[in-house]
């Protein structure tokens, strides 16, 4: 058994996978056809491509229903199930807030409340029809926006495919979300870092031997404005970017739950830590002052060595 | 990281970097006088390393030096660092989970700079260096003395430097932790005859402060260390064929436990049309640290006692290979492009007894110079 490793770019990100196997072949398909069908999601709904579902849908905003599949209805179903859980905090009609927040300008520059109001206007998940077969954007300037669910979609998707193929001890990282297929041959767990938030360094070392981890921070995209930071987590209810936390780490099952927790907790804010209990998971969350809450902190501070 | 990624040892032998120097430039390493001419000189190093499955971290290294006769008898020397370190999880872990993606980058600016003064038959050298990265400070300093016999064939050489560094770790293990060095060097170069010179150092370096790792988890590693190391060297010149064989071997001897040997060996051969191509070999076994556990981790570790798991304190053996290719151009140019592979497996600790359960690790590095007289 040898461990092997694929990174590959894709939704303007890097990723990997690192894969245990006795034979080359068998992994080199494997990876591949992982890899393949995270291309085939990002092709799917990147609001960047013409041809795009996302486009097509959203083009027809205002004019007409547009046909979907399977896989577009499910991703639409559990995309309300995250608006219902955010309390309307989380919502995949919110994608048009980049219009206001611009995070490559330089010197950053703050949205006047009229921009604000008027694209508040266009955000609103429970004004999208959703048929079994259709969905219709019921204003023009209306938009979808999958990138807060396809990464972390396309996580399981690529275990899954992993474990189809024999695969039994491995994870895939896309972009930092961690699912993991199977523990290390021997059977321990996978150490897992997480990232510090305000540096280039871990901030905590997790064990994991099955399931998924993923991190919502406020480090991603952001800028800052007279020391207050202001991040792509943005609150779809006010269309401010939420900043009761640097940083939520979360552990479940599946990297789908894991990344929607950890960005609902963002966006939970002082809410956050009582939703996590809620959900049952295990979370690592920093907040503001860079303290650390959770209950994946105890593993670190018990482990810290003696000063 | 670098209080960590960083062999203590090479940093604290800032005396023995300064006084050693193999002929990379012009200038030979026991210079007797102020040089005729200066150089300036830009490098760059591109260093990767990996592990099986693994790539591990990546090191992008501009740098700059520059030495300058400012007369008869004083010459200045100094240089300027530019790392930057990244790799996929460059800190003991599997894989990193983070909203910007698996990668971690990291910078370290160094510069240091010293000044050297003949005075007939001795010279003073007076240095400073500072190392900075965002968990980790050093500023050290240093006084050297040479002594030249008079047919010049004899060169002793006398130093004492120390180190201040301050480690803050961005984890918070460590916060505002410090580590003190002294260093002693005393060192002979003696030519035996018109194709012969040898050299001998010996230095001892003495520390204490806070040498473990905050970023591996349970590293505790003791609060003092001395090391004693002894760095003899022998070059050849063959007249037939104009070229050099350089030996080395030293010895070191690490309070920590991991005591190492190393032995190398290079060949200078100057070709045609202003080319030199120096192939070079290096052995190195080391013993582990006292206090260096085997996997699987945490095995062996007690609360309050010493422990390490770190790899590059277990006991195994090393080669690197290298070839160099320098070419001198006109008007006082020489650019060069030198390619050096590593590769470190505990079956290759001479006389067996490498520690069990460790992967090979390899690197590989590739560098281009030029420099110019001025």
């Amino acid at each position: 058994m040898q461990l092997y490793r694929f990174e590959f770019a894709a939704m303007a990100s890097r990723h990997e996978l690192k894969l245990w196997a006795e034979h080359e072949p068998q992994v080199q398909e494997a990876a591949a056809a992982a890899i393949a069908d995270v291309h085939r999601i990002e092709r799917k709904y990147s609001r960047y491509r013409d041809d795009s579902v996302t486009s097509s849908i959203n083009r027809a905003a205002g004019v007409a229903a547009v046909e979907i599949d399977a896989e577009t209805r499910a991703l639409l179903d559990y995309a309300s199930a995250c608006h219902a859980l955010s309390q309307g905090a989380f919502d995949i009609t919110s994608g048009v807030l980049r219009r206001a927040w611009d995070f490559r300008r330089d010197p950053p520059m703050l949205p006047d409340a009229r921009t604000i109001e008027e694209l508040l206007a266009l955000i609103d998940w429970t004004a999208v029809v959703c048929e079994s077969t259709r969905v219709y954007l019921p204003r023009a300037g209306m938009e979808l926006d999958f990138g807060g669910i396809g990464k972390e979609y396309a996580a399981d998707r690529a275990a899954r495919i992993c474990t189809d193929a024999g695969i039994v001890h491995g994870l895939v990282n896309l972009g930092g979300d961690v699912r993991v297929i199977g523990p290390q041959p021997d059977g321990t767990p996978w150490q897992i870092g997480i990232r510090h938030p305000r540096a280039e360094a871990v901030i905590a070392s997790i064990p994991v031997r099955e399931g998924a981890l993923a991190t919502s921070g406020d480090y991603q995209r952001f800028f800052e404005i007279d020391g207050a930071r202001y991040c792509h987590v943005i609150d779809a209810r006010t269309g401010w970017p939420v900043s009761a936390w640097q940083s939520v780490s979360v552990i479940a099952p599946l990297c789908t739950m894991a990344g929607s927790c950890a960005t609902i907790a963002m966006l939970r804010a002082r809410n956050a830590e009582a939703f996590l209990q809620e959900q049952g998971v295990d979370y690592l969350a920093i907040d503001r002052e860079g303290v650390v809450h959770g209950t994946l902190a105890r593993v670190p501070t018990e482990f810290k060595a003696s000063t | 990281m670098a209080a960590t990624e960083r062999d203590a040892r090479t940093t604290t032998a800032l005396l023995t970097a300064a006084l050693a120097l193999p002929g990379v430039l012009a200038v030979p390493a026991s210079a007797q006088s102020v040089p005729e001419t200066g150089v300036i000189a830009l490098r760059y190093l591109d260093y990767r390393d990996w592990q099986p499955g693994a790539e591990r971290m990546r090191v992008k290294t501009p740098s700059l030096f520059v030495l300058k006769p400012l007369s008869d008898t004083t010459v200045v020397e100094g240089s300027l660092v530019y790392d930057s370190i990244s790799g996929a999880s460059p800190l003991n872990h599997d894989t990193l989970s983070g909203a910007s993606g698996i990668g971690i980058t990291e910078y370290r600016t160094a510069g240091d700079v010293k000044v050297t003064r003949y005075f007939g038959r001795y010279a003073i050298g007076v240095g400073g260096a500072v190392s900075s990265e965002r968990d980790y400070l050093s500023r050290a300093g240093s006084v050297d003395l040479r002594w030249f016999s008079e047919d010049r064939n004899r060169t002793l050489a006398f130093g004492v430097g120390g180190a201040s560094d301050r480690i803050n770790s961005v984890n918070g293990v460590a916060t505002d932790r410090a580590r003190q060095t002294l260093d002693f060097l005393v060192g002979v170069t003696q030519v035996l005859s018109a194709e012969d010179i040898v050299q001998s150092n010996v230095t001892y370096s003495t520390g204490h402060g806070y040498y473990s790792d905050p970023y591996k988890l349970l590293d505790t590693r003791p609060d003092e260390r001395r090391v004693l190391a002894w760095l003899s060297r022998f070059n050849h010149h063959f007249a037939r064929w104009d070229s050099t064989v350089k030996l080395s071997y030293r010895f070191l001897h690490d309070s920590f436990g991991d005591d190492a040997h190393t032995v190398d060996v290079a060949w200078v051969q100057p070709l045609p049309r202003g080319f030199v191509v120096t192939p070079s070999l290096r052995y190195t076994t080391q013993d582990k640290a006292d206090f260096y556990f085997d996997p699987p981790f945490p095995r062996g570790f007690t609360r309050g006692g010493l422990y390490t798991a770190d790899t590059r304190l277990s006991a195994f053996g090393a080669v690197t290979a290298g070839l160099k290719i320098s070419l001198d151009l006109a008007q006082g140019w020489t650019v060069d492009l030198a390619a050096h592979v590593y590769r470190q497996e505990s079956s290759w600790r001479l006389g067996g007894g490498g520690s069990p359960g460790l992967e090979p690790f390899s690197a590989r590095w590739i560098e281009l110079g030029i420099a110019k007289a001025i």
